[in-house]
């Protein structure tokens, strides 16, 4: 079996869950005898060589978008749409060779995906990340997005989702036949334990939806009851100069870190360190991050309508907006070490289950299913 | 002959009020406020409707048109008791009713359906048991001869205390555990006490409570005749049916059956020459133990582990079983009555259930029963309502 992917990221070089996707679906594929060309953008970091005989990395053109980018970023104004389209074009023109099938991810490769499943005459296969809706946190989704998306997902032979929740909204609100779509929830290669120390940790791209407000709320919380715990908020985004000042008005910025965009290495550092990890995502298909923070031996608080808390059993579960209930359940993990402990021990037990290994097993059912 | 005893056991758990961290400590003076009374009246209504009020007037026509010839026992927690006569006397009355045919045993226990025969000494357990054999006394004008620990949890020592009490029987699990080749359809002796042991036939009582709507069981469809024929074909003195009570229009739920094959049971049983009910007592009156069985670590009939497991099986577990004692040694020096109480009602074993971890991934049976979005909220909950009810005599 030969499949064209094609993505926008991939590690070392990512900005979210989609690069690690497509970095451990694809090396586990290639194991499993599966031959992958993955197609993605040139970047100032190049991808190098994939060191698995199956799989080659394939760098088209260049183009400065990423997939969470937003039009109405500053530095974007008036050449997004156009590098968009560009890069897509490039895509279709540079994809040559015999293969099976297609394989895209997310909004950013749809029009590519489409157009080389008609060029081609081979069966198109999209996984769905996430969507406009979560991107946006719901408020004012974008059109010209959704329907990109809507038309992906229309011509696609299947379509993966890496949730139910997600699978949920690509029915509702695109309008797709539940029939025609597969869950696969994501994966994680586990990062290993450390020595734990009383951090409180948000780690994601601060933007609306991954919910960092109601984090701060909540630590504010905590801190009336166990005034010597510490919060970190990791990442950056658009949203880090209001969450500071969030933080000043809050009163509480002396006992709350902003570290700002971190390393790879920085990333599974703070993971090891932290006691306890919130993902307070008003929107989330999956939340890879939670399944990083658990390998690290981190108990996890997760938005209920996560995709990970629907897949995930040794997590703890909040309504993002209930920030009484998630202090409540921080200062649990603080002063019950029989919970943290379970939950840190019973969650890496589980973490068997989330393999890359059984990711790419049930991605070759679906092509299994087109082909 | 072979006899068939039948015993259900009847309990409803006391289910929590939410209680987060931030209430431990608010009102240190007022009178504890954990019971969730809403959604524990709730749910006894419901149960009352679709399955005590229901079956309790089958099984009274049933004793009546075989002219007491079908036998039953029944186990009634005082937890259980006490929503009756809270809730809806008319379920106590329906059950007086049926123990005055003539046809029908009660079975001891400890009040609060609690795991105090796991405590350090035994005397709250002797306690709890007392106030069983109070409340039977009071409701039936009548004294147990057998008793059942909770979910038939069973060790030499608490063995050993019942027959020290004038029990003539106890129930438990006939689990390959303590039996190795042996049959469970025979009495046994525990090595250190003189009562005799009545062990749950598990495969034949898992038909009905586990089995009996499961397509996927080769059994399936599970009829009267057919189970009756099974049992006609059992070799020993007694067959021990032990079953959730719920079973009956709750678990299973009236669509699949249940009731047909209940009120065919008896006529399709007594059809076999060789097949007769008994009670318990009856049982242990007419029956001699056939051997000794040693059992030096608590088992149960819960889970397929058959041991305490489900109760106390994680670390969260320990510690609140361990809050829990604590708390007791405390209160007893202090004699606050209603306190007392309140922290007997904290015992109720279902309270550890909701915390167990067992099972998890594969969403079994524990998230059937507990109201909790699984064992980590369970035992937050629980936790917070005892850091509060310590807070309360220190």
């Amino acid at each position: 079996m030969k499949v064209a992917m094609i993505g926008w990221e991939y590690p070392p070089f990512k900005a979210g869950g989609l690069g690690t996707h497509c970095y451990g679906l694809t090396r586990s594929l290639a194991d499993k005898n599966v031959k992958v060309d993955f197609y993605m953008p040139k970047t100032k970091h190049s991808a190098g060589g994939s060191g698995k005989r199956n799989l080659v990395i394939k760098e088209v053109g260049e183009t400065e978008i990423f997939p969470y980018d937003r039009p109405e970023d500053k530095e974007l104004a008036g050449q997004f749409f156009e590098s968009v389209y560009r890069y897509n074009d490039l895509v279709v023109e540079r994809v040559k060779g015999n293969y099976d099938l297609i394989h895209c991810h997310d909004w950013l490769t749809m029009k590519a995906g489409a157009a080389l499943k008609e060029k081609l005459g081979i069966p198109l296969v999209l996984s769905v990340h996430s969507t406009e809706y979560d991107r946006s946190g719901w408020i004012c989704p974008n059109d010209w997005f959704i329907n990109i998306e809507r038309e992906g997902m229309e011509k696609a032979d299947r379509v993966i989702a890496v949730s139910h929740f997600t699978k949920g909204v690509i029915v509702d609100k695109y309008g797709i036949n539940p029939d025609k779509i597969s869950v696969v929830h994501n994966a994680v290669y586990p990062i290993g334990e450390g020595e734990k120390q009383e951090i409180v940790l948000f780690l994601g791209r601060l933007t609306i939806q991954k919910g960092a407000e109601f984090f701060l709320r909540a630590a504010k919380k905590v801190l009336e009851y166990e005034p010597d715990s510490r919060f970190v908020v990791a990442g950056t985004g658009d949203m880090l100069p209001r969450l500071i000042d969030q933080a000043v008005d809050m009163g509480i910025s002396s006992k709350v870190i902003f570290t700002g965009l971190l390393t790879e290495e920085e990333v599974k550092h703070i993971y090891r360190i932290s006691n306890v990890y919130v993902m307070p995502s008003v929107s989330e298909p999956f939340g890879i991050t939670a399944l990083e923070a658990v390998s690290a031996g981190t108990p996890t608080i997760a938005s209920k309508t996560a995709g990970f808390s629907e897949a995930f059993q040794n997590c703890l579960r909040v309504d993002f907006w209930d920030t009484d209930e998630m202090a409540n359940k921080i200062i649990s993990l603080l002063r019950y070490d029989p919970l943290h402990k379970t939950l840190a021990t019973e969650g890496k037990r589980e973490l068997d289950l989330f393999t890359w290994d059984r990711v790419a097993e049930k991605t070759i059912d679906v092509y299994n299913r087109v082909m | 002959m072979t006899s068939i005893c039948m015993y259900f056991e009847v309990h409803q758990p006391v289910r929590l009020n939410r209680f987060s961290v931030f209430n431990i400590g608010n009102d240190a003076d007022a009178s504890p406020n954990y019971f969730n009374n809403k959604l524990n009246h709730e749910i006894f209504e419901k149960v009352a409707k679709k399955c005590y009020l229901p079956t309790n007037n089958l099984l009274l026509n049933l004793i009546n048109e075989f002219d007491g010839k079908f036998r039953i026992s029944f186990s009634l927690t005082g937890t259980f008791v006490e929503y009756c006569e809270r809730f809806m006397p008319s379920v106590i009355d329906s059950f007086k009713k049926l123990f005055a045919t003539g046809a029908v045993d009660m079975i001891e226990e400890t009040y609060f359906h609690s795991l105090s025969g796991l405590y350090d000494d035994l005397d709250e357990f002797e306690e709890q048991v007392m106030m069983h054999r109070q409340m039977i006394k009071r409701l039936f004008n009548y004294e147990p001869k057998v008793f059942r620990n909770t979910e038939a949890i069973y060790d030499n020592r608490i063995a050993n205390k019942i027959g020290q009490m004038g029990y003539k029987g106890i129930i438990t699990e006939g689990t390959e555990k303590i039996l190795g080749w042996r049959s469970p359809n025979y009495l046994y002796r525990p090595i250190n006490s003189d009562i005799k042991v009545l062990l749950r036939n598990y495969p034949l009582s898992d038909d009905i409570g586990f089995r009996f709507s499961s397509r996927h069981w080769p059994g399936f469809p599970l009829t009267a005749d057919k189970y009756a024929r099974w049992m006609s074909r059992c070799e020993g003195d007694l067959i021990n049916l032990f079953i959730d009570y719920e079973t009956f229009g709750e678990h299973q739920w009236t669509e699949t059956g249940i009731f047909d094959f209940l009120s065919h049971l008896p006529n399709e049983a007594l059809k076999h020459e060789q097949l007769d009910f008994v009670t318990v007592s009856e049982a242990v009156d007419r029956y001699q133990p056939v051997g000794e069985i040693d059992v030096p670590w608590a088992i149960s009939w819960a889970d397929a582990d058959r041991d305490v497991s489900t109760w106390l099986g994680n670390d969260m577990q320990f510690a609140c079983f361990n809050e829990l004692k604590d708390i007791g040694k405390k209160l007893k020096k202090r004699g606050d009555e209603e306190l007392l109480h309140v922290w007997r009602r904290l015992q109720t074993s279902d309270h550890l259930y909701y915390v167990s971890t067992k099972g998890l991934e594969d969403g079994d049976v524990h998230a059937y029963f507990s109201h909790y979005d699984g064992p980590y909220d369970g035992f937050i909950n629980y936790m917070n309502v005892l850091q509060d009810l310590k807070q309360k005599i220190s």
